[in-house]
């Protein structure tokens, strides 16, 4: 009963975020159009949003309510997706520096960690050009979206009792701030602002409450995974793991210190982390739920859609399945014996990297 | 694998690792037992030695996966279990042992040695049968967290181990040729070392972490 209503409140968040961003007004929908036009702005701020606020699900439901809005395309949202799955590996990439007192601990972890970075990595290069010369999955997502019966009126507004349901509290929410200002910058910024405290506290709860939930049939399932080699059972784990407690992070962030302890393999992990990179593209879809426009439900797929062929290019084939794992391990080969380029590759790449990207492409 | 996301049914966590104490201490039992006949009943060593194997590497087993079960454990819950991951982490090493005792034990057997028909078979035997029923006994202590029967366990168990350092202190002096002398004072020093195992595994009932297999006069007093 807490968690759907805590979902509920999420689906709040989004629509008021929704709301305050039609209350800014065109000019600020323009503006914030144009600086994340460039397909490598959208994936660095992708990137650095993600990596601020911790959590891919917060920020891939902020761009389908940006997109819901109508304040971004879906061409200038599916980099941002893109880079939101890069940024969420910040995480347990932080988690396994705590092992780094001991060697080779710390390259176990550190791999573990790293292999789902580079896995991400290896997807991007391959599906944004892919996008960006065809729209392959965004098509591909519109397709879904028709054939999922969304009402795909172009410029409107759809209709659905859970819409319904969820605009009456914005609408309340949206009188009452309305009642302490006349100017819509104002108001539209008030909106925004509660939507995305709404959305980053649901979901930490959610988080939370799911994981105390289930940690024992969690616990049960990686004892199960420790005996038995990881392929489709372990990425079918990671999936309904992480859509179960709303959280790629939780999923990877456990994986880290027990492949570090040697317990687990990183070849019977990795699975279970492409798995999760699936799965936490559920909350984007929930997202979409509470957006006025089709452009929403077609970004969350898109989400969706891109991990999935990610996976399905990189893991079936046992020889390029072996690629990001042996780079992973090689990284933390180097890194265990330098740890400034560890500094070096986590402030580099989740920090970095995308600031000098935004401002060059921005 | 995917569907123990969706399965209530057995204990996972703390709750597995301490049945799989229960177990090992089970067969620790065992592997004494059938070591001890060995010296002492002259059971066939040929026919005890695959029994004790097959018992230890059982026991060796569980070792390895109850550590990985904690490791688990520890993954999945982060520090909120810390201290009761610590204790099991320590007693399943003691518990450990006391399977590699018994394999000592049959090892002297196996040299060729048969006390059943010594003199002092009947204090060696009494020794044996006390040892084997403490063994359930901390074994159920350890399951109850029952730090009364802990405290007396230990009380007990100290006395018996001043008693074996007697024992061997007088094999020390004694004019036994060695082939009688060293056999018994192997036995007691062996002796000495599992119950001395038990003790350590019951402390962490009494006595706090930083202090598990030190023992605190104050804790198992009457």
């Amino acid at each position: 009963m807490i968690v759907i209503s805590l979902l509920y409140l999420f689906l709040v968040g989004v629509s008021s975020l929704e709301a305050g961003i039609k209350a800014l007004g065109a000019d600020f929908q323009t503006g914030l159009l144009e600086r994340v036009d460039h397909p490598l702005a959208g994936l660095f701020a992708g990137i650095l949003a993600t990596v601020l606020v911790q959590s891919s699900s917060v920020s891939t439901s902020t761009i389908v309510g940006l997109v819901g809005a109508g304040t971004l395309t879906i061409d200038a949202a599916v980099p941002m997706i893109m880079g939101a799955n890069i940024g969420t590996t910040v995480t347990s990439t932080v988690a396994s520096l705590g092992h780094v007192r001991r060697g080779d601990e710390f390259r176990r972890a550190f791999a573990a960690a790293t292999v789902h970075d580079i896995f991400n990595v290896i997807a991007v290069a391959i599906f944004l050009p892919i996008q960006l010369g065809t729209s392959f999955l965004s098509d591909t997502a519109e397709k879904l979206a028709d054939a999922l019966g969304a009402s795909g009126i172009e410029g409107g507004k759809t209709d659905s009792p859970i819409k319904a349901f969820v605009k009456e509290p914005v609408s309340w929410t949206k009188d009452a701030f309305g009642s302490l200002t006349d100017s819509d910058e104002v108001l539209g910024s008030l909106l925004i602002v509660f939507g995305l405290v709404l959305i980053f506290s649901t979901l930490a709860f959610i988080t939370k409450s799911m994981r105390l939930l289930i940690a024992e049939r969690v616990e049960r399932a990686m004892n199960s995974l420790i005996s038995r080699s990881g392929g489709v059972p372990g990425l079918a784990m990671g999936l309904v793991m992480t859509i179960a407690v709303q959280s790629s992070s939780i999923t990877t962030s456990i994986l880290v210190p027990m492949v570090g302890s040697g317990v687990l393999t990183l070849r019977n992990a990795f699975p279970v982390t492409l798995g999760a990179n699936l799965g936490t593209t559920i909350t984007a879809l929930l997202a979409s739920l509470a957006v006025d426009l089709r452009a929403g439900l077609v970004v969350a797929l898109t989400h969706s859609i891109f991990n999935l062929f990610g996976i399905l290019t990189i893991y079936p084939v046992p020889a390029v399945r072996a690629i990001p794992v042996r780079l992973a391990e090689r990284l933390a080969e180097t890194a265990s014996k330098n740890y400034l380029l560890v500094g070096a590759y986590v402030v580099g790449i989740f920090l970095v990297v995308p600031m000098i990207g935004l401002v060059l492409f921005g | 694998m995917v569907f123990e996301l969706f399965r209530r049914g057995d204990a996972a966590g703390l709750e597995a690792a301490e049945a799989k104490l229960i177990q090992m201490l089970a067969d620790d039992r065992h592997s004494f037992d059938v070591a001890t006949s060995a010296l002492l009943t002259g059971a066939d060593t040929s026919l005890v030695g695959p029994d004790l194997r097959e018992t230890d590497a059982r026991v060796n087993l569980a070792e390895r996966e109850l550590r990985q079960a904690l490791v688990v454990h520890a993954s999945v819950h982060g520090t909120s279990r810390v201290a009761a991951i610590l204790v099991y982490m320590s007693v399943v090493k003691d518990v450990e042992r006391i399977g590699d005792y018994a394999k000592n034990i049959f090892d002297v057997a196996a040299q060729g040695i048969n006390l059943s028909d010594a003199e002092d078979r009947d204090v060696l035997i009494r020794y044996r049968d006390r040892i084997s029923s403490m063994i359930s006994e901390a074994s159920s202590v350890f399951a109850d967290d029952d730090r009364d029967g802990a405290a007396d366990f230990i009380r007990e168990a100290d006395i018996l181990l001043d008693e074996f350092d007697q024992h061997v202190s007088e094999l020390v002096v004694t004019e036994r040729e060695g082939k009688e002398a060293v056999p018994r004072a192997l036995l007691y020093r062996y002796y000495k070392r599992i119950v001395a195992h038990l003790m350590n595994l019951l402390s962490a009932v009494v006595m706090p972490l930083d202090r598990l297999d030190y023992f605190d006069e104050e804790r198992v007093r009457p």
